[in-house]
């Protein structure tokens, strides 16, 4: 198998600062296709200082929703982040798993501001 | 018009005071609101972003607003936190620098955000927490902006404010927008039946988002409130006809007496904590996935 391709998220989000879904999309966006190419992944949190559930939810969460979990624990690797984010992405992983297992959630969701006579 | 504004604690009565100049001022449009702050007796420093979001939807409708009639010491602090600046008073210096000053932001203003916490946070009660857990409060207040972002639909921003008290070892950062609320979202999820208050209950339970499509979502509230029971601190929360408070480990959700035009989330955190902040969960990073 080839060597992995390492992609660095502080370059793609242009800094150190990962805290929102639009950067996280960004991410989820560069690694995508490489995975759909069957291609090995270290995504590198090196010079990331702030790290949310919201980044990562867009960046790895999304990934579920395409890939196998066997799939992405064969070719995605995490390096390089800082040990108390691990829990986040723990947590971020199972809550995605879950997500994706309700097939529900890919309706898009509409509406508008309820009136405040309908509580 | 002219509306009497009363005391506004950062507390449910604030939060349904606050609701009742929304819904009083509901009708104005390309009109004048000059609000009368004669009856206020406090005004919570903190409280500073929901007032201010519930002003940026009044003046969005054309309406001129003037603050008037504002007693000394409540002038003095909205002038040392910026809040009456924007309302044509003019700055006064905060020498202690306990203000962590009021702003809105869009909510592609994360790097403005990030700027605004390590300038404001910095010296107020921070170098007394542990170096870690300085670092995860900042995380989780990234995480209420960023609900704020993906789901208030906001058309006039995101608010935010707070105050260190030094003396009881607190910070209070509130974090206001002007949006639909959580239960508008819920029943996206859920149907059109919850209220308020148990849409509140649903969003905060483990594995529940209101999040469709691609993006999963739903651990921000969640990772806020394990922080939070670690800390000590407080957390309340107002949408709609929706409030919750957890504080000293016990929970309460009730419902207000009038519709809070958006959602508020204040977290109260206890700086005397000198903890180190790491959930239990952990794992090695081979087998995180």
């Amino acid at each position: 198998m080839s060597n992995p391709i390492i992609v660095r998220v502080f370059d793609i989000v242009g800094g150190p600062l990962c805290v929102s879904a639009d950067d996280g999309q960004r991410v989820y966006d560069k690694i995508a296709p490489l995975l759909r190419d069957g291609q090995r992944v270290d995504l590198s949190f090196e010079q990331v200082e702030t790290l949310i559930s919201a980044f990562l939810n867009a960046a790895i969460g999304q990934l579920y929703g395409e890939f196998t979990e066997d799939r992405i624990r064969e070719l995605l690797a995490v390096r390089d982040m800082d040990p108390d984010d691990l829990p986040v992405l723990k947590r971020v992983v199972e809550n995605a798993k879950a997500y994706f297992r309700d097939p529900e959630r890919f309706k898009q969701a509409t509406g508008k501001e309820d009136s405040d006579d309908t509580e | 018009m002219i509306y009497y504004l009363p005391t506004i604690e950062s507390n449910q009565e604030g939060y349904e005071r606050l609701a009742a100049l929304a819904k009083e001022t509901k009708e104005l449009r390309a009109s004048r609101l000059e609000l009368d702050l004669s009856r206020v007796a406090i005004l919570e420093a903190n409280m500073s972003a929901p007032l201010g979001a519930v002003m940026a939807r009044i003046a969005d409708r054309f309406n001129a607003i003037e603050v008037v009639n504002v007693p000394e010491r409540v002038e003095r602090i909205l002038r040392k936190n910026g809040f009456l600046t924007h309302y044509r008073y003019q700055p006064i210096e905060d020498e202690k620098s306990n203000a962590i000053p009021y702003r809105r932001l869009q909510p592609t203003d994360q790097r403005v955000f990030e700027e605004y916490l390590q300038q404001h946070l910095k010296g107020k009660g921070i170098p007394r927490m542990s170096e870690g857990m300085g670092k995860v409060f900042k995380k989780k207040i990234f995480e209420v902006f960023q609900n704020a972002v993906i789901h208030s639909d906001s058309k006039v921003g995101i608010f935010a404010c707070g105050q260190f008290f030094p003396q009881k070892q607190k910070l209070d950062l509130t974090i206001a927008d002007a949006g639909i609320g959580i239960r508008t979202n819920v029943r996206r999820v859920v149907g059109p039946k919850i209220n308020s208050v148990e849409a509140i209950r649903w969003a905060l339970k483990e594995g529940n988002t209101s999040k469709t499509g691609a993006q999963p979502g739903g651990l921000g509230l969640k990772l806020l409130h394990d922080f939070v029971s670690l800390n000590k601190g407080k957390i309340q929360i107002a949408s709609r006809f929706g409030f919750y408070q957890f504080e000293g480990g016990e929970e309460s959700f009730t419902k207000m007496t009038g519709d809070y035009p958006g959602t508020v989330v204040t977290i109260e955190v206890n700086t005397a904590d000198t903890c180190a902040y790491r959930l239990k969960s952990e794992a090695p990073q081979g087998s995180i996935f």
